[in-house]
C-alpha cells in the first residue's frame, strides 16, 4: 500500500540551477526591515558612524585642549559651554567622547578585517579541502580558542611599551593602538573560521555549485563566485557581533590603563576619570554610555541580521 | 493493497445491511462540530472547521486525508493538547459522557496515558533520548497506578513481550538511540497500552517507517485490536492502510469532513467527489487506470501544506477548487451533514447537503 | 574500559594543548625582549653587573628555548618561581589571590544559572508573550552592557549615591562591619557578585530560553504530556534536562574564562584577586607572576573544556565514546 500516495509532487521542472545570491540579499533586507531590534541596531550604529565622521568638525573643543582647566576648572559639572562637563584633567568631556568614536570604529573595523581575513582563509580552506587539511586546521583553530586572549594582549602591550623606548618604533604614530587592533584581530578569528568552514561544507555539495562544476568552472571561480557569496550572510552576522566585541575589548584594555596614550579612547577616558567618579560622575558615565551604545548597536544589528538571513536559527 | 480486494461490493453490502438492523452501539467518543483556529484572533485562521465523527466502543475509526488536512491537530485536540497558539474555539469532544474540551489541564492529565493514549508519527522523536525506555515507561505507571519501580518494570517488560519486542528484559535498560525505528515504534505502542486505555489515538504510526516494517507494525495493530478490544482512532493518509485496519472511516479535506461511514460502504460506494478521487488514485488490482499522454498514471495534484491559510480556508466547500463537479454555489455555501445511508454522512451540495453561507 | 580510553585520549590532547598554549604565551612575551632588561630599563641607576646577577637569579640568562624548557619543567613540578615584587613563591601567591577570585566568580555563576533557568523557562513557556519579550529585551541589553561599566554604575548608585555598600576591597581595613569578619566579607562581596551575576545571566537566559523553546516543541515532550506525566515534571525535570545539555558548553566556557576576565572586574572593585595580582604584575613587570598567572589561566580554560567533554559523555547517552 505504500506505493500509493495522495500527495504526489508535480514533476520537478528542469530549470537551470541559478546562484541564489541576489535573492538572498533582497529577501534578507526585507526581513531585516521588519526586525525591530535590527532596525534599532542599525540606527545606533549609524549614529556612531555619523559621530565618527562628522564629529571632529563639530566638536566644540580640540581633544588635546586643556584650557577649560582654567575657566570652569577641572571636574566642572555640565554647562552650556561644556554639555557633559569637564574631566579630571580639564578636558571637555563631550569633545573627547566625540573623538572617541573614530577610535572605536577603527578598532572594531580594523580588528574584524584582520580576523575575517584569517578566519575566512583558514575556515574556507578547511571546509573546501576537507580531509586531513580540515582536521589539522580545525585543531589549530581550537588551539586559538583556548588562549586567554585578554590576558596575553595586556602583557604584550605593556612589554612592547617598554621595549620600543629609544628605538625608531617609538616615533611610529599610534603604534600602541595599531598593536592592540592587530592583537584583537589575531585572537578573534577562530569563531569566524569555524562558521566559514561549516558554511563551505554545507554549500560545496549544493546543486548550484555542482552545476557550476559541471560546466567546467575553475576552483577559484567556484570558491569566490559561487560559495563565498552564499556564505556571506552567515558571516556578516558573526562579524557584526565581532565588531561589538572588539570595541568592548579595546575599552577594557584602555580602562585597565594599557591603551594608546596618543589616541582618544572611551576606555581610557574611564581609566583617567574613574578615580573621580564620586565628584565628577559625568566624566566616567559619558564614555561608558558611549561604549554601551556602540556595543548594543552592533549586537542588535547582528540580531536583526540573524532574523534576516537565518530566521530558523532563532526562536 | 491485497486487503482492498476483500472489499468486494457484495460482502460490503451484506455487512452494511446487518449494521442497519442492529441497534445503535454505544459511542465512546463523539466529536461534535469541532473547530480549531489560529491567531490573529480578530481574523482567525480556521484550520479545523465543524468536524464531527463518532468512535464506538471497540471499533477503529480511520481518519484519512492528505497531509495538512488537519488530522494531527484533530487528534491532539481530543487530548486537549493543541500546540499553542492553536485553540479549540467551538464544538465538543464527548468521551464517557464528559466534554474533554471543557476539562482543565489537571483533569486531562489524569485521563491522558490512562484512559486516552497516543502513538505518534515519528518514533525517532517521540521517545525521550536521555532516558532508558524502561525508565520512561515506568514513570507513566508510577504516575497513574502508583506502582513501585520493580513492579512497573515488570509490567513494561510484559507489554514489550506483547508488542513483539525480542528479549524484552534487556531492552528495558536501552536508550532509544540504541534501537531501530520499528523497535522504537513498538516501544511507543507499548507505552500507549501501559494502562489499558479505552481509546488509542494512532497518528500515522507507520508513515515514518520502512516499507517492510510498516507491514509488521500494521499486523501488530490488528493483533492488539483483537486482543485488547480497545477503541482506536487511526490516522493516515493512506487508503490502503485504512482498508486494512479501520472499521469505519472519516475522510477529511483541508479541515472539513467530506464523509464518514462504514469502511465497506465507503469503499463500495464512495459518495463525496474527493473520496471518489482518492479511491480512483488508489492502486487496486480490480481497477484499470487512465494513463495520461506521457505514460504516467493520473494523480491528484498536491495540496499539502500549501492549503494557503486565510483564502482557501474561507467559506464554502474547501474542495471546490479541485472538485470536478463543483458548481458556483460550492465556493459560497458550506455543505452540511447529510445522512445518505444509516451511519453514513456526507458533506457535499451535490449529494443532498444543505448549504449554509459562511458566517463572515 | 571505553571510558578509560576516552579519558586518556582527551587528557593527552589537553596536555598537548597546554604545551602549545604555554609555548605561545612564552614566546610571544619573550619575543619582545629579555624581561629583566625590560624591567630594569624602567629602574634608573642599574649597573650591568646587577642586571646580570638578577638574570642569573631568576634563571633568565639562557637563550629563550632553554628557558622555556626550564620553565616548563619547573611548572610541571608546580614550581612557578619567585615573584620579583613580592619576593614570595608565585604558586602560593596564585593560590591566595586566586581564592579571592573564586569567592566572587563561583557564586555569581551559580546565582546566574538559577536566574537563567527561572526566567528562560518562563519566557519559553510563554513564547511571544509580553513577559517573554521583557525577558528577551532585558537580556539583550544586558549582553551589551559592558561588565565593567555596569560595575561602575553599581558603585555610583549603591556606594556613592546611596552609601549602602562598600565600593572596594574584600574586607574593611579597620573595623569589620557589625564586628563580624564573616559578615564583613560577605558585605563586600555583594557588589562584585551582583555585577558578575548580571553579566552571566544575560547570555545564560537567552540560551536557556532558546533551548527550552526548541525542546518544548519536540515530539517527546508532546508524548510525555500525552502519557499524562504532570506538567511540572515534564517542564522542570524532562524538558529542563534536555535544554540544559547544550548549555554545558557555554557554562564550561564561563567557568574556564572566569580567571581571564577577572582583571577587569577586580580593577573596578579593587578586589584582591588573581586578576588584580596579574594587572599589578604587568604594571610592575613582575615577570614570574605574569608567566605563572597566565599559565594558570590557560590551564583553567583547558581543564574546564576537558571537564565539559567528560560531563557530556556522562549525562548524554547519545554521545558515543568513539
Ligand atoms: N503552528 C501552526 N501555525 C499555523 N498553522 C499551522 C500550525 N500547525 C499546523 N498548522 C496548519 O494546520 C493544518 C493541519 O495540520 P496537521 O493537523 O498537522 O495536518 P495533518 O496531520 O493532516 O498532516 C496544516 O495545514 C497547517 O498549515
Ligand atoms: S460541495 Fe461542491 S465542490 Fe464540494 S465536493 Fe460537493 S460538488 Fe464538489
Ligand atoms: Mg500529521
Amino acid at each position: 500500500m505504500s506505493d500509493q500516495t495522495i500527495t504526489a509532487h508535480p514533476p520537478s521542472s528542469a530549470k537551470p540551477a541559478r546562484r541564489p545570491v541576489k535573492g538572498i540579499w533582497r529577501q534578507g533586507w526585507q526581513r531585516f526591515a521588519r526586525s525591530r531590534t535590527g532596525m534599532l541596531g542599525l540606527i545606533l550604529v549609524l549614529l556612531v558612524v555619523a559621530t565618527a565622521v562628522v564629529g571632529p568638525f563639530v566638536a566644540p573643543f580640540d581633544p588635546q585642549d586643556q584650557s577649560p582647566m582654567i575657566d570652569p576648572g577641572a571636574k566642572a559639572p555640565p554647562s552650556w559651554v561644556h554639555p557633559l562637563g569637564t574631566d579630571r584633567m580639564g578636558y571637555d568631556v563631550a569633545s573627547r567622547v566625540i573623538y572617541g568614536a573614530p577610535t572605536a570604529l577603527a578598532v572594531g573595523l580594523g580588528a574584524m578585517s584582520i580576523a575575517s581575513l584569517i578566519g575566512v582563509l583558514v575556515g574556507g580552506f578547511a571546509g573546501y579541502r576537507g580531509g586531513t587539511t580540515d582536521e589539522v586546521l580545525m585543531r589549530f583553530t581550537d588551539f586559538f580558542l583556548v588562549i586567554p586572549m585578554f590576558v596575553v594582549i595586556l602583557a604584550v602591550i605593556r612589554l612592547l611599551g617598554v621595549a620600543v623606548v629609544n628605538t625608531p618604533f617609538e616615533s611610529v604614530p599610534y603604534l600602541n593602538l595599531g598593536v592592540i587592533i592587530l592583537l584583537i584581530g589575531v585572537f578573534s578569528w577562530a569563531p569566524i573560521a569555524r562558521m566559514t568552514r561549516a558554511e563551505f561544507l554545507r554549500l560545496k555539495n549544493q546543486e548550484f555549485v555542482e552545476a557550476a562544476r559541471c560546466i567546467g568552472a575553475t576552483s577559484g571561480d567556484i570558491l569566490f563566485r559561487h560559495i563565498l557569496p552564499n556564505a556571506l550572510p552567515s558571516l556578516v552576522v558573526i562579524v557584526a557581533l565581532g565588531i561589538g566585541g572588539a570595541v568592548l575589548a579595546e575599552a577594557m584594555i584602555g580602562f585597565l590603563g594599557f591603551g594608546d596614550p596618543a589616541a582618544v579612547s572611551w576606555g581610557q577616558l574611564l581609566y583617567f576619570n574613574y578615580e573621580a567618579l564620586k565628584v565628577a560622575p559625568w566624566a566616567s558615565l559619558s564614555p561608558g554610555v558611549a561604549i554601551f551604545i556602540t556595543v548594543l548597536g552592533f549586537n542588535l544589528l547582528a540580531d536583526g541580521l540573524t532574523d534576516a538571513f537565518n530566521p530558523r536559527a532563532k526562536r | 493493497m491485497s486487503s482492498l480486494a476483500t472489499a468486494k461490493p457484495t460482502a460490503a453490502m451484506s455487512i452494511d445491511d446487518r449494521s442497519m438492523l442492529t441497534p445503535p452501539v454505544h459511542d465512546l467518543v463523539r466529536v461534535e462540530n469541532l473547530r480549531i483556529q489560529f491567531p490573529p484572533w480578530n481574523a482567525p485562521v480556521r484550520i479545523i472547521e465543524d468536524v464531527s465523527f463518532q468512535v464506538r466502543a471497540g471499533e477503529t475509526m480511520g481518519i484519512v486525508g492528505e497531509s495538512g488536512s488537519g488530522k494531527t491537530l484533530s487528534s491532539l485536540a481530543i487530548l486537549n493538547l493543541l500546540p499553542p497558539p492553536a485553540r479549540i474555539t467551538g464544538g465538543r469532544i464527548m468521551f464517557d459522557g464528559e466534554d474533554l474540551a471543557a476539562k482543565s489541564q489537571g483533569e486531562m492529565q489524569k485521563l491522558r496515558g490512562r484512559r486516552l493514549a497516543m502513538v505518534f508519527q515519528n518514533p525517532g522523536y517521540s521517545l525521550n533520548p536521555l532516558m532508558t525506555v524502561g525508565a520512561q515507561l515506568g514513570e507513566i505507571l508510577k504516575v497513574h497506578e502508583k506502582m513501585p519501580r520493580s513492579m512497573a518494570l515488570q509490567r513494561v517488560e510484559e507489554l514489550f513481550r506483547l508488542v513483539g519486542i525480542t528479549d524484552p528484559g534487556s531492552r528495558l535498560s536501552q536508550y532509544p538511540h540504541e534501537m531501530s525505528g520499528g523497535m522504537k515504534q513498538r516501544v511507543c505502542i507499548a507505552r500507549a497500552l501501559l494502562c489499558n486505555p479505552a481509546l488509542v489515538l494512532a497518528d500515522e504510526p507507520t508513515t515514518a517507517l520502512d516499507v517492510t516494517i510498516q507491514a509488521q507494525i500494521l499486523d501488530l495493530f490488528e493483533d492488539l485490536k483483537a486482543r485488547f478490544g480497545m477503541s482506536m482512532i487511526f490516522v493516515t493518509h493512506d487508503m490502503g492502510v485504512v482498508a486494512r485496519i479501520a472499521d469505519r472511516i472519516t475522510v477529511m479535506y483541508a479541515g472539513q469532513v467530506c464523509e464518514t461511514g462504514d469502511k465497506h460502504a465507503i469503499f463500495a460506494r464512495p459518495s463525496h467527489p474527493y473520496t471518489q478521487a482518492l479511491l480512483a488514485s488508489t492502486p487496486r488490482i480490480d481497477r484499470r487506470y487512465a494513463i495520461d499522454g506521457e505514460g504516467r498514471r493520473e494523480r491528484l495534484p498536491t495540496v499539502g501544506r500549501a492549503v494557503a491559510p486565510g483564502q482557501s480556508l474561507g467559506g464554502g466547500c474547501r474542495f471546490a477548487g479541485r472538485c470536478p463537479e463543483a458548481a458556483p454555489e460550492c465556493s459560497r455555501l458550506v455543505p452540511q451533514a447529510a445522512a445518505i445511508e444509516p451511519g453514513r454522512v456526507v458533506h457535499c451540495l451535490k449529494r443532498g447537503s444543505a448549504g449554509v453561507a459562511s458566517h463572515d | 574500559m571505553r571510558i578509560f580510553v576516552f579519558l586518556t585520549r582527551r587528557m593527552i590532547f589537553a596536555a598537548l594543548l597546554m604545551l602549545g598554549v604555554s609555548a605561545a604565551i612564552f614566546f610571544l612575551v619573550n619575543s619582545i625582549g629579555n624581561p629583566i632588561e625590560l624591567m630594569m630599563a624602567e629602574t634608573p641607576g642599574m649597573t650591568g653587573e646587577v642586571i646580570d646577577r638578577m638574570k642569573a637569579y631568576y634563571g633568565l640568562d639562557h637563550p629563550p628555548m632553554t628557558r622555556y624548557l626550564l620553565w616548563l619543567s619547573r611548572i610541571a613540578q608546580l614550581d612557578f618561581g619567585t615573584s620579583i615584587v613580592y619576593n614570595q613563591p608565585v604558586g602560593s601567591l596564585i593560590v591566595t589571590w586566586g581564592w579571592q577570585t573564586l569567592k566572587i566568580q563561583l557564586p555569581a555563576i551559580l546565582i546566574a544559572l538559577a536566574i537563567a533557568i527561572l526566567f528562560g523557562v518562563t519566557a519559553a513557556r510563554r513564547q511571544h508573550s509580553r513577559s517573554d519579550f521583557a525577558v528577551m529585551a532585558t537580556a539583550l541589553l544586558g549582553q551589551s552592557l559592558p561588565a565593567f561599566f555596569l560595575g561602575i554604575l553599581l558603585i555610583f548608585i549603591f556606594s556613592y549615591s546611596l552609601d549602602w555598600l562598600p565600593s572596594y576591597g574584600a574586607y574593611s581595613t579597620r573595623n569589620p562591619l557589625w564586628g563580624s569578619p564573616t559578615l564583613d566579607a560577605l558585605w563586600h562581596m555583594v557588589l562584585p557578585v551582583a555585577m558578575l551575576t548580571f553579566f552571566n545571566t544575560a547570555t545564560l537566559t537567552l540560551l536557556m530560553r532558546s533551548n527550552m523553546v526548541d525542546v518544548l516543541k519536540s515530539d517527546f515532550i508532546a508524548a510525555m504530556r500525552a502519557s499524562g506525566i504532570p506538567e511540572r515534571r515534564v517542564i522542570y525535570v524532562h524538558a529542563l534536562r534536555a535544554a540544559f545539555i547544550p548549555m554545558l558548553t557555554y557554562l564550561g566556557l564561563l567557568i574556564g574564562l572566569m580567571l581571564g576576565t577577572a582583571p577587569v572586574t577586580e580593577s573596578v572593585f579593587t578586589w584582591p584577586g588573581l586578576g588584580y595580582l596579574y594587572i599589578s604584575a604587568i604594571h610592575q613587570l613582575d615577570y614570574p607572576v605574569i608567566m605563572g598567572a597566565s599559565a594558570v589561566i590557560a590551564f583553567m580554560l583547558i581543564c574546564t573544556t576537558l571537564l565539559t567533554d567528560v560531563i557530556y559523555v556522562l549525562i548524554d547517552p547519545r554521545i558515543s565514546l568513539e
